[in-house]
């Protein structure tokens, strides 16, 4: 509550500055007085800063005023702007920026029913402390707007145009049901209603012949179908549109005239199967005029907003809107107004940054296989990182509808701290995917009696402060013992033996670790990669409270507990470079003359994002470009990629195939189904902070020490706090480490040691 | 025995089906024919040491009820040991119809040391390998198997899936046999299949791709054992069974004890007109149920007749529907059911009867009559009847783009009946499938067909306080003369309503020659001229309640 006091008075400080007027403002911001004294609440990343606090109520007021068209717009000098990254998240918005080398942090109470308030208030108390005029602010973002106006259906009315015969296409799917024994199961309504499909007479066959013309009189019908129709947005998707887009670029010219956002199905996807690539498109129809009018109301600048209340204030070059990146789901970042045309790109940005995070505290750790295990309150997030390098599916599916653009390889469970406990009709413990959610919440929270995971963990001793949020949060204790009570007798009648307390909150630890289990196997074990070779790094509200009994069972040899774990989001999507992805279905099969005809097609693709990435700012040294293939034995319907492009491919896709599935079939013809290219601007690496060095041979000293139970047994165990550990420090197991918002615990059987980042790294092997 | 860790319980299950369903992803990134990479007409699972299933993938449901009896016609016809794979197809040697291919390999404990020396170094801190046996020779620990859809399994027609008189001519029998033996591929045995059936570049890579299903199982469960040991695994194996036979009594004990009767027909067998009619008594009793099919018609000359398997299946399926729960699938959920299904009839046809759409159509009309007579005992939680076929269509000919033999199978959905408080879903598979469809795109570069129309068939499910779900139209032309299948049913009486709602519309199919429509039978085979078009218009579901 500390916290939330002196902020408030800086809200009431800001006020003041605001009706100063912007040039005052700015000559305070300058003055090194204030510079410091604002500096002092950002703290850096070993000691994370929590101010907690509302963004003002009449953020809506002030900016609504200052939106205006995106653009783009090149950079005039990438040395002298600020950079930030913003992740928005269910709880709090996270806050990132390198400031003079230091990367700062501090965390604002989201502000889910507009996400941008919270944002808005964010970047511009960065303007200020940084004293940088909001055009030279560079914003990266990950953001949920996409995902939740998904889950909640809370789109655009868009229409569909298809060819015509093919209206139902995304009513009929892949004609499968959901649930297979559930009489009751619901298939998800298509996102484009029945009456807003519309059919043009028109066909494409296989190989890109016309065989049907589409007649510009059928075309001004549609015109006016769609007219009257009132939609908010278009999407057009037509059959094998990616082997002849002539037609999908004549309907696009003439619904062009309506100005309204269209999605093109050869531009968006140009792959074959036409209800995914028809879902892709309708989805990205479906969000575009709502991310297109958020990222505009975010990149209008701070300063617009004190214009808008200072109207004398003439208006002046500084009204530039910011620079405004978000993050994508493939990991890298794209420009907003690219996000704002293809927002289907950033349908998994809100963890896409945390892995990149993960993944950049890995590396710096020395670390490049990890495993990432981010676990919340009712969902948990896994992924797998092979030698530095994130993984891609095409396959994903959100909100029970398929998404086949590029995204990274997340699996996604219903489990988390939340997760429900019950025992079943046939005696089996169950956790999860029911979620007490933040309200009632679990028992500890006092208004419930649901038996969840987060109260086994406290039953079982493993919040020291007894509270969560560094005690800021109180848990009531009496209830969760309650509510593991009734569930140990449900567990007593069901194995016909006593079944203690304690054994039941055991229990619901190991059976949603089981749970993570599967979905940590599911993206490593089940892809082909052995576990044993993998770091795990875990972080989110409960990362740290299962990752050490995660690594056990799945055999990991070591944990990189990372520093700043619960802003991971933030600094990864600040960290993330600039990525366009493309791809080239080309359908060659290996033989003599491959090469040079694969060089001509990566060739052409390469220098057109040469062209754009220059654009952007990246100079030639600053570019990557990364060739790959997809490949498949001929007959095949999915792909393998791999990276070779040159020499003996055909021996690579064996080698290939044999590791992924165990056998190879020398004698099949090897097809290149597609050409990709990743083109990557690198930014400039973010420094790691280093934590001040400790006497790397002694042991740091706990705190005090509680009494928890580890597997079952009641041990003596140390309690550290993390933000008080030094570089080369080692922690005496078992222990419990605590920061501000995560707890991290460490049974016996293992060393802890802190490294130079001020990560934990848990080894899990006997000395 | 009767002990069991709850936790632990929990843990087996999702270790098992997580085996289970890596082996259907393998299978389907790495086969060649769309039916089973597109369509996901295969399933998966894993068997313990005495061949008892004890998790499977969601797959299919009629091959999941099906493949225990594959399995215990492999063992008993072949002494397996480690390093073979038995493959069978015989509809009355663990089969169902000839086009479903199961193949069937044991995990067995010498396979362990080699798992762990290979892996050995990796990990100084890995716990000892727990001891697995008293014994000394190698052991059996489980089964692991598959079933796939081919395309093609020879026989008069293309496709397989016609309208024979006879087993024999619905293409090549398999009995229990080996294919791989100690880990050699029998090559002369898999050229004799390869020489019998219709495009056999595909059917290699499909054979290929379930033996790396199989062995993708094997890993992962030799895994299981080494981290856990064979002892546990095995213990908890036998409780995963009876956590199932608990769950399933406890199902059929919150049903009212009594006998509910139904009856319900197939349109015809194809060769001649009259209904085949199927009758169900279902006796409840405490925890045990009772189903008897005495009443049902003789076996038939048309290709409808089911295997008891198919039977059996059927029943599994509509018994786990009443489960509401993800239940563990494994053989404990037949344990307090028992099914009697008469020999000679069209529920447990005798050799040599055909059976190509035993396994599809009958299949359906059974669930149909089951689920009616529990309408009767659950009237607030059984839907009304779902399309109640399968719209098998199949055509092959030679593709003239590359001058070899194609053959396309498709399965086509339909209305879902309505259930009580709830529309049926339009355009969904229901019951004894859940295959997918064959992308447009897929198919068009597949295959020398292009299709036409496919969309809901809108007005087609039946009325009621809620609709049944609506059909699908779908139309595809041949650019080469093509024989073409159809294995259909409910074109004479549409599937029927509940507690006062309309039956769902009968579907239809037509055979359009140069612009001119003529309806075609049910079942049958027909030759194409390049340009014609068959036409589909799947039924409607079942309306529930009265209109208001």
């Amino acid at each position: 509550m500390l916290g939330g006091c002196r902020v408030s008075r800086r809200q009431k400080a800001e006020g003041r500055r605001q009706k100063a007027g912007g040039r005052r403002q700015k000559a305070e911001g300058r003055s090194s007085g204030r510079g410091s004294s604002e500096l002092r609440l950002l703290w850096t990343t070993a000691n994370a800063l929590k101010i907690v606090t509302a963004a003002p109520a009449d953020c809506r007021l002030l900016f609504a005023k200052g939106m205006k068209k995106l653009r783009k717009r090149r950079l005039p000098n990438r040395e002298s702007v600020v950079r930030v990254g913003v992740d928005t998240g269910g709880t709090f918005t996270d806050f990132v920026c390198e400031i003079k080398g230091r990367l700062q942090i501090f965390k604002l109470a989201s502000t889910p029913a507009d996400p941008a308030q919270a944002i808005i208030a964010g970047l511009r108390r960065i303007g200020e402390i940084t004293a940088t005029e909001p055009a030279n602010l560079e914003v990266v973002h990950g953001t949920t707007v996409g995902t939740n106006a998904l889950l909640q259906r809370r789109g655009a009315r868009t229409a569909l145009i298809t060819t015509k015969g093919f209206e139902d296409v995304l009513a009929i799917g892949r004609q499968a049901r959901p649930e297979l024994y559930n009489l009751n199961a619901i298939k998800p309504p298509p996102l484009v209603a029945d009456q807003l499909r519309f059919g043009v007479p028109e066909r494409v066959s296989s190989a890109g012949e016309v065989l049907e013309v589409l007649k510009e009189t059928d075309v001004n019908r549609l015109l006016q179908k769609v007219k009257r129709a009132r939609v908010e947005s278009l999407a057009i998707s037509l059959l094998f549109s990616f082997a002849n887009p002539a037609h999908e670029q004549q309907l696009a010219r003439a619904l062009a005239s309506l100005d309204i956002p269209l999605s093109i199905s050869h531009e968006i996807l140009p792959e074959y199967r036409e209800y995914e690539r028809t879902s892709t498109v309708a989805i990205n129809a479906y969000l575009q005029p709502l991310m297109g009018t958020y990222l505009r109301r975010l990149a209008a600048p701070a300063q617009d907003a004190h214009a808008a209340v200072n109207k004398q204030r003439p208006k002046t070059k500084d009204q530039k809107p910011l620079f405004l990146r978000v993050m994508q789901s493939s990991g890298g970042s794209i420009s907003a107004s690219a996000a704002a045309e293809e927002p289907v790109r950033t349908i998994l940005s809100g963890p896409a940054g945390g892995i990149v995070g993960a993944l950049r505290a890995a590396l710096a750790a020395g670390f490049p296989n990890i495993v990432t295990f981010d676990m919340g309150g009712t969902s948990t997030d896994v992924a797998l990182c092979d030698g530095g390098a994130l993984r891609m599916t095409n396959e994903a599916n959100v909100a029970g509808l398929p998404v086949a653009v590029s995204v990274m390889d997340i699996h996604t469970v219903g489990a988390g701290g939340g997760s429900i406990a019950r025992v079943d009709e046939g005696g089996s413990l169950r956790v999860g995917p029911e979620s007490a959610g933040a309200d009632p919440g679990p028992a500890c929270y006092g208004r419930s009696l649901l038996p969840t995971v987060t109260d086994a963990h406290l039953v079982l001793g493993h919040f020291a402060d007894g509270g969560l949020l560094g005690g800021e949060f109180k848990l009531d204790q009496a209830r969760a013992r309650e509510a593991l009570k009734r569930l140990a007798s449900d567990m007593t009648k069901a194995a016909r033996r006593e079944v203690s307390i304690t054994r039941a909150a055991q229990g619901v630890l190991s059976v949603v670790n089981t749970n993570m289990e599967r979905a940590l196997r599911r993206i490593s074990v089940e892809r082909g990669y052995d576990p044993r070779g993998f770091a795990l790094l875990p972080f989110g509200g409960a990362g740290g409270l299962h990752a050490v009994d995660l690594a056990r069972a799945l055999r990991i040899p070591t944990i990189v507990a990372p520093s700043a774990g619960g802003a991971l989001s933030a600094i990864g999507v600040l960290a993330a470079d600039v990525v366009k992805d493309q791809s080239r279905t080309v359908m060659l099969e290996v033989s003599p003359g491959l090469a040079a005809k694969l060089e001509k097609t990566f060739s052409e693709m390469e220098n057109s994002t040469r062209t754009a990435l220059r654009a952007e700012g990246f100079k030639e040294g600053n570019q990557r470009h990364q060739r790959s293939l997809a490949a498949r034995y001929k007959g095949q319907s999915f792909e393998l990629e791999i990276k070779q492009t040159i020499g003996d491919i055909a021996a690579a896709f064996h080698r290939a195939h044999q590791a992924r599935y165990g056998y190879a079939q020398q004698g099949n013809i090897v097809e290149i189904v597609a050409a990709r290219l990743r083109s990557t601007g690198v930014v400039k690496k973010l420094k790691q902070s280093r934590l001040p060095h400790f006497d790397g041979k002694s042991q740091a000293k706990p705190f005090t020490h509680i009494e928890v139970f580890f597997a079952g047994k009641k041990v003596r165990a140390g309690v550290y706090n993390r933000d008080e550990l030094r570089a080369g420090a080692k922690l005496q197991a078992p222990c419990v480490v605590t920061e501000y918002s995560a707890t991290t615990l460490i049974p016996e059987g293992v060393t802890v040691r802190v490294d130079f980042y001020g990560n934990l790294i848990i080894d899990l092997q006997q000395p | 025995m009767k002990n069991f860790d709850p936790i632990t319980l929990e843990i087996y299950r999702a270790l098992y089906t997580s085996v289970a369903e890596e082996m259907g992803i393998a299978l389907r990134r790495t086969a060649f024919s769309p039916n089973i990479k597109e369509r996901r007409d295969y399933s998966c699972a894993v068997f313990d040491s005495a061949g008892r299933v004890i998790a499977q993938g969601d797959h299919m449901p009629v091959h999941l009820g099906s493949m225990p009896m594959a399995v215990a016609a492999a063992l008993k016809a072949v002494e397996i040991r480690s390093g073979d794979v038995v493959i069978l197809n015989d509809p009355f040697a663990g089969g169902t119809h000839l086009p479903d291919v199961t193949l069937v390999m044991p995990v067995v404990s010498s396979q362990l040391s080699v798992v762990s020396s290979r892996k050995a170094g990796w990990n100084r801190a890995l716990p000892p390998v727990k001891q697995l046996t008293t014994n000394n020779g190698p052991r059996t620990l489980f089964y692991v198997a598959n079933r796939a859809h081919h395309a093609d399994i020879g026989g008069a027609t293309p496709g397989s899936m016609g309208l024979a008189t006879d087993v024999y001519g619905e293409g090549v029998r398999i009995p229990p046999i080996r294919l791989v033996q100690n880990g050699e591929l029998d090559t002369d045995l898999m050229q004799l299949i390869l020489a019998n059936v219709r495009g056999n570049d595909e059917r290699r890579g499909d054979f290929q791709a379930q033996i790396g299903s199989l062995q993708t199982g094997a890993t992962r469960l030799l895994e299981i054992v080494e981290r856990r040991g064979a002892l546990e695994a095995s213990i908890y194996a036998e409780h995963l069974i009876a956590y199932s036979a608990r769950l399933m009594r406890h199902a059929i004990n919150s049903i009212p004890d009594g006998t509910y009767q139904a009856e319900d027909a197939l349109d015809d067998d194809g060769i001649h007109p009259e209904p085949v009619p199927i009758r169900v008594r279902i006796t409840i009793k405490g925890e045990q149920a009772l189903i008897d099919f005495s009443g049902s018609a003789p076996q038939v000359d048309g290709a409808i007749n089911a295997v008891e398997a198919i039977t059996v299946s059927a029943v599994a399926y509509v018994f786990r529907c009443l489960l509401g729960d993800d239940v563990p699938a494994s053989a404990g959920l037949m344990e307090p059911i028992e099914v009697i299904a008469p020999s000679g009839t069209i529920v447990n046809a005798n050799h040599p009867a055909s059976v190509a759409g035993g396994n599809v159509e009958t299949s359906q009309r059974t669930v149909d009559v089951v689920f009616k007579a529990l309408a009767q005992a659950l009237p607030l939680r059984i839907p009304a009847a779902s399309q109640g076929t399968m719209n098998n269509l199949t055509m092959g000919g030679i593709d003239a783009r590359t001058g070899s033999e194609f053959s396309y199978y498709e399965t086509v959905a339909g209305g879902m009946g309505a259930r009580p408080g709830l529309d049926g879903s339009s355009a969904v598979h229901t019951h004894m499938t859940n295959s997918l469809n064959t992308p447009v795109e897929a198919l068009e570069y597949a295959y020398p067909l292009r299709v036409r129309e496919y969309r809901i068939r809108r007005g087609s499910g039946g009325k009621g306080k809620h609709c049944g779900g609506d059909g699908v139209v779908r139309e595809i032309e041949t650019l080469v003369p093509a024989r073409m299948s159809l294995l259909s049913d409910r074109r004479k009486r549409g599937p029927y309503g509940l507690s006062g709602g309309a039956a769902g519309m009968t579907g239809n199919a037509k055979i359009i020659h140069e612009g001119r429509a003529r309806r075609i039978g049910s079942k049958g085979s027909w030759q194409l001229e390049a340009g014609d078009r068959i036409r589909i218009e799947s039924p409607g579901g079942g309306g529930h309640g009265k209109p208001d």
